[in-house]
């Protein structure tokens, strides 16, 4: 059993489209925009709209449809089945049966719902995924540190909450180390993971469990002692290796959205809702 | 409000395991209804809220969510109303629990908490999918039994045993 061989955290697909070139703030900011925007929409011509503009965000960006897509696989099932239950089980008054055998009853009012979730859920994706493809995890975190940093104003504590992402992001590949470690050391001792029913497999958790915690425990122990003997005081005064710098692209990239965003609030608007 | 280095570690370290155990699979327990599978990915949690406090649960739940938003393991987690501001408020609720009860027993305080946490996980997740209209509420409810319950008795357990061990290797001024 490797449990720790493919991992994946954030796939990130180097390159110089356009799209790799922004600012990792714009990114942010126009993904914001767009799942605000996918969480407002109930109409089936927002969407085509929503489709025109993220198929045109694919091809710039250079990545291919099929890795951009492939993440949905695994959950298609799930999906398809939501869009069974919505089918069979939602319903208004005023919807009309398209077929019903035994106690189910397909209405178009539950299609409707059904779809319309199906594309929010895929839409939502595909934005994150591309984010994602097109941005590191570091610039990512850069980018959200300098977008928040107003809010220290207010007392919140943003290079910190950051810092303890940073810390998260690099022991996810340390705490796997010591994991495997700690699996193949119980299957030394005979533990066979891969058999059993449930309740069997939950009982042999435990044992994996209860020293991965501790040996994090005893990491962050040290961790603590050695930031403290650097005098780590937060974000008070601190710069920065690399500052971020916006360029004339991040103001195109902003103008584009600025329209695209103006179109879909007018269609969310002027449309009269499918359920 | 200022966060001091050690809350900042271990938030981070919670986090850590929480991601980890999406990305192994680890975290999931194969329990077979058409959802998929049970979680205890928010154990992490659940014990940043025992054992340090409000604010690290808070923290160390944002995580949870921000990277079950990013990494969707079921369809209705892209929607961050439902991925994200749930998972908020488990460490919370754990700690609310944890202090309220820990004068009577610290063993019954540590089940209580795990599985107080696990309810707020569950319940607060598929209603929030329920109100954005992912899933009707006849199968809310039934996912919510079927997945609710092996998660509650398996975070409380576990809660419980990774509590009395973390504590015995914690410094000393620390446990007062």
């Amino acid at each position: 059993m490797e449990l720790t061989k493919n991992i994946t955290l954030g796939v990130y697909l180097p390159g110089e489209t356009v799209i790799h070139r922004l600012d990792p703030r714009t990114k942010i900011i126009i993904a914001s925009v767009l799942i605000i925007l996918l969480l407002m929409i109930k109409s089936y011509p927002a969407y085509a709209v929503i489709l025109t503009f993220l198929s045109a965000v694919i091809f710039m960006s250079g990545i291919p449809l099929s890795y951009a897509l492939c993440g949905l696989k695994p959950m298609l099932p799930v999906l398809i089945l939501m869009w069974v239950f919505q089918l069979f089980l939602y319903s208004n008054p005023d919807s009309k049966v398209i077929f019903s055998f035994w106690i189910f009853t397909a209405t178009d009012s539950g299609m409707h719902m059904g779809n319309l979730i199906s594309l929010r859920v895929i839409f939502l994706f595909t934005v994150t995924t591309i984010l994602t493809l097109t941005t590191s995890m570091v610039s990512l975190t850069d980018g959200l540190e300098s977008l928040l940093n107003p809010l220290r104003k207010f007392g919140l504590p943003i290079q910190e909450l950051v810092m303890t992402m940073v810390i998260a992001l690099r022991f996810v590949l340390i705490l796997a180390e010591e994991l495997d470690k700690i699996v193949k050391a119980q299957m030394a001792r005979g533990v066979a993971f891969d058999r059993g029913n449930f309740i069997q497999k939950t009982k042999k958790l435990f044992p994996v469990f209860l020293p991965l915690f501790i040996n994090a425990f005893k990491r962050a122990e040290e961790l603590i002692v050695a930031m403290e003997a650097r005098s780590y005081t937060g974000g008070k005064g601190r710069t920065k290796m690399k500052t971020l710098q916006m360029s004339r692209v991040d103001l195109g990239a902003g103008f584009v959205m600025l329209i695209f965003s103006a179109i879909v609030v007018l269609l969310i608007i002027t449309i009269k809702p499918q359920i | 409000m200022n966060l001091s280095v050690r809350k900042i570690v271990i938030s981070g370290i919670l986090g850590a395991i929480s991601i980890l155990l999406g990305v192994t699979r680890l975290g999931f327990i194969p329990v077979p209804t058409p959802a998929g599978h049970a979680t205890i990915m928010h154990i992490p949690v659940i014990l940043g809220g025992v054992i340090e406090g409000p604010v690290v649960g808070l923290i160390t739940g944002a995580i949870f969510g921000l990277f079950s938003f990013l990494q969707p393991g079921a369809p209705f987690f892209a929607d961050p109303l439902v991925s994200i501001l749930p998972r908020l408020f488990i460490g919370i609720v754990s700690y609310l629990v944890y202090y309220s009860t820990r004068k009577i027993n610290l063993v019954l305080a540590c089940i209580l908490a795990g599985a107080f946490g696990s309810i707020t996980n569950t319940v607060l997740v598929l209603g929030m999918a329920t109100i954005r209209g992912y899933l009707p509420s006849e199968v809310s409810l039934s996912i919510g039994i079927l997945h609710g319950v092996p998660e509650l008795i398996v975070a409380a357990l576990l809660t419980v045993i990774l509590v009395r061990g973390i504590q015995r290797i914690r410094p000393v001024e620390e446990n007062s």
